[in-house]
């Protein structure tokens, strides 16, 4: 008889676990569904590189397309190297559990946890005020830079810090200089760690909306410097959905871009972390 | 492997090579005097920005070598900007108020606001009084206004958005005296909200409504006092709840900025001013 319970105990977890995971499955196919029903018929040549007209009614995205990519730039040009290096220094240079250390984590962890129309006011106030950059796409890239920074610096450092400890010890052994290592066996080794850490910043950047308001602003034209005013794609979304009225089709055509563009940039990270990881360490 | 890491640093530095060539020389870039001449920035109102966007791109085909840049964001917006300096011109989607003296202000279009309920709503008119008692909680059922047995759900626009300010001085409430169920930001949030809902009630420019309304949105306007709320009413001042859409700057306009004003007001934008479902000022 206890045998019995058990087992029927058993069916009722698993069917628990299962109508879970269908729950979430069936939600992201409603969502991506939903939107590749409505969008599909704008994935065009004309609608990804013609410029909106009428409010964003008619047209297409051109434009907004560019200053997008710019402002991810921007973004990646600045938050990279000063993640990797604050990772580096968290990682490699510090001892993992000092004061120092544990309070650069703790006020990453916070930074990384405020809403993003927090940063979008400081960079209204420091970068297009105080540095006088104005509603320009240096301004909302600079602005995206401080807000994937945490997220980043702390991916990274998981990254490095998950490359096993006789890599290091073994570097030692040879003889080879900290730089050394460094370049040669510990960056290579944490590469697919660093790529996770930059999809997801890139991923976060992407879909910003809050903090390019009030910095990189509205301007739909295409832009012709750092210093000019870009539209993001979120922004487009946004503003087709929320201000423009018969706005809501286009933003659909919109919505499908922004998502294929996130998934073209996940997959190709995926396939270059694989192949860096793959001959890296031992082809030295 | 080392082949990869040279065409990935060959490929960005090639990308910032290309950056750095389209940016202007440092000096034409901070003298933001000498980009004034030919550039214009307004700020505010996410209700004007999609209008004075659309003005803003016919002047500058009109006037070759001219730059203007629309960004929404809110009416409070326009006026800080304006103030600061940040912007030339304000964009402001209501009548300024005592306080704010130091601006000029410029109308372009009229816009009224409209009550809406679900298509299902038997309600076709309210009146004021009736207005004060939806949205102070004092009628919290359609019932009592001779619909159906339902609860109301009250749609409220967010702080700093000039269509809650019109709606407040219209009412006569205090904000804090409101009792809403949901808060909204934009026109269009607020239509959705209400169309998704059959006992919900909220307010949205008329344009808007009315755009919706002609595409199959499941949402009705109802007279206030007596008037239909439409178009025809906002234009002939009849309707009473419905508010001026300007253009405000802090100094008095010179050189682009007049130039720019007398083009956005002149007869020529008329067709604009329709398209975007606003109604063109009294000629």
């Amino acid at each position: 008889m206890p045998a019995r319970n058990y087992l029927s105990r058993d069916t009722a977890a698993a069917a628990l676990v299962w109508s879970a995971a269908v729950v979430v499955a069936a939600l992201f196919v409603w969502l991506t569904g939903d939107i590749v029903w409505r969008g599909a018929a704008y994935l065009t040549w004309d609608f990804l590189t013609a410029a909106p007209q009428d409010a964003g009614r008619a047209g297409g995205i051109g434009p907004i397309l560019v200053s997008t990519l710019l402002l991810l730039a921007v973004c990646l040009a600045v938050a990279l190297p000063l993640g990797l290096g604050t990772a580096l220094l968290l990682a490699e240079f510090t001892v993992e559990d000092t004061a120092f250390a544990r309070a650069v984590r703790r006020s990453l962890d916070i930074l990384a946890g405020i809403p993003s129309i927090v940063f979008g006011l400081f960079g209204y106030v420091f970068f297009v005020q105080v540095l006088g950059l104005g509603f320009s796409i240096l301004a909302g890239g600079l602005t995206l830079a401080c807000m994937v920074l945490p997220l980043l610096i702390r991916a990274c450092e998981a990254g490095l810090r998950a490359v096993p400890h006789e890599y290091r010890q073994a570097c030692a052994a040879l003889g080879l200089s900290r730089g050394a290592a460094l370049r040669r066996v510990l960056l290579p080794a944490a590469v697919p760690g660093l790529l996770a850490g930059a999809v997801l910043g890139v991923g976060r950047a992407l879909a910003e909306t809050a903090a390019l308001i009030y910095t990189s602003g509205y301007v739909d034209r295409l832009p012709s410097s750092l210093l000019d005013s870009g539209r993001a794609l979120s922004i487009h979304i946004f503003d087709l959905s929320m201000n423009v009225p018969g706005g809501d089709r286009l933003a659909y055509g919109a919505a499908l871009v922004l998502m294929l563009l996130l998934l073209i940039i996940n997959a190709t990270s995926a396939w270059l972390s694989r192949r860096w990881s793959q001959g890296r360490i031992v082809s030295v | 492997m080392q082949r990869l890491i040279w065409v990935i640093g060959a490929i960005a530095a090639l990308a910032a090579v290309t950056v750095l060539n389209s940016m202007p020389a440092p000096e034409a870039a901070s003298t933001g005097a000498a980009r004034a001449q030919h550039s214009l920035v307004l700020t505010g109102s996410s209700t004007v920005a999609p209008l004075a966007g659309e003005i803003a791109k016919r002047y500058e085909s009109a006037h070759p070598g001219t730059r203007i840049d629309v960004h929404g964001g809110g009416s409070g917006r326009g006026i800080a900007d304006a103030r600061q300096g940040l912007a030339h011109l304000g964009m402001v989607s209501r009548d300024l108020k005592a306080g704010e003296g130091d601006l000029t202000a410029y109308p372009l279009a009229r816009d009224g606001i409209g009550i809406i309920v679900h298509a299902a709503n038997p309600i076709a008119n309210l009146s004021k009084a009736q207005l004060i008692a939806i949205y102070t909680g004092e009628f919290g059922n359609w019932q009592a206004l001779g619909g159906r047995d339902a609860p109301i759900t009250v749609v409220h626009k967010a702080e700093g958005r000039s269509t809650l300010e019109l709606f407040l001085a219209y009412t006569g409430l205090k904000n804090s005296e409101t009792r809403p169920r949901v808060v909204i930001g934009d026109n269009e949030q607020g239509i959705k909200s209400v169309a998704a809902n059959p006992n919900a009630i909220g307010y949205v420019s008329i344009g808007t409504a009315e755009y919706d309304i002609a595409h199959g949105a499941p949402i009705r306007l109802v007279a206030l006092d007596g008037v239909a709320a439409s178009s025809e009413h906002v234009r002939d001042g009849s309707y009473p709840l419905a508010r001026t859409l300007n253009l405000v700057s802090a100094a008095p306009l010179r050189g682009l900025a007049r130039d720019f004003v007398e083009f956005a007001r002149a007869e020529q934008t008329r067709d604009l001013i329709l398209a975007q479902y606003f109604v063109p000022l009294a000629q």
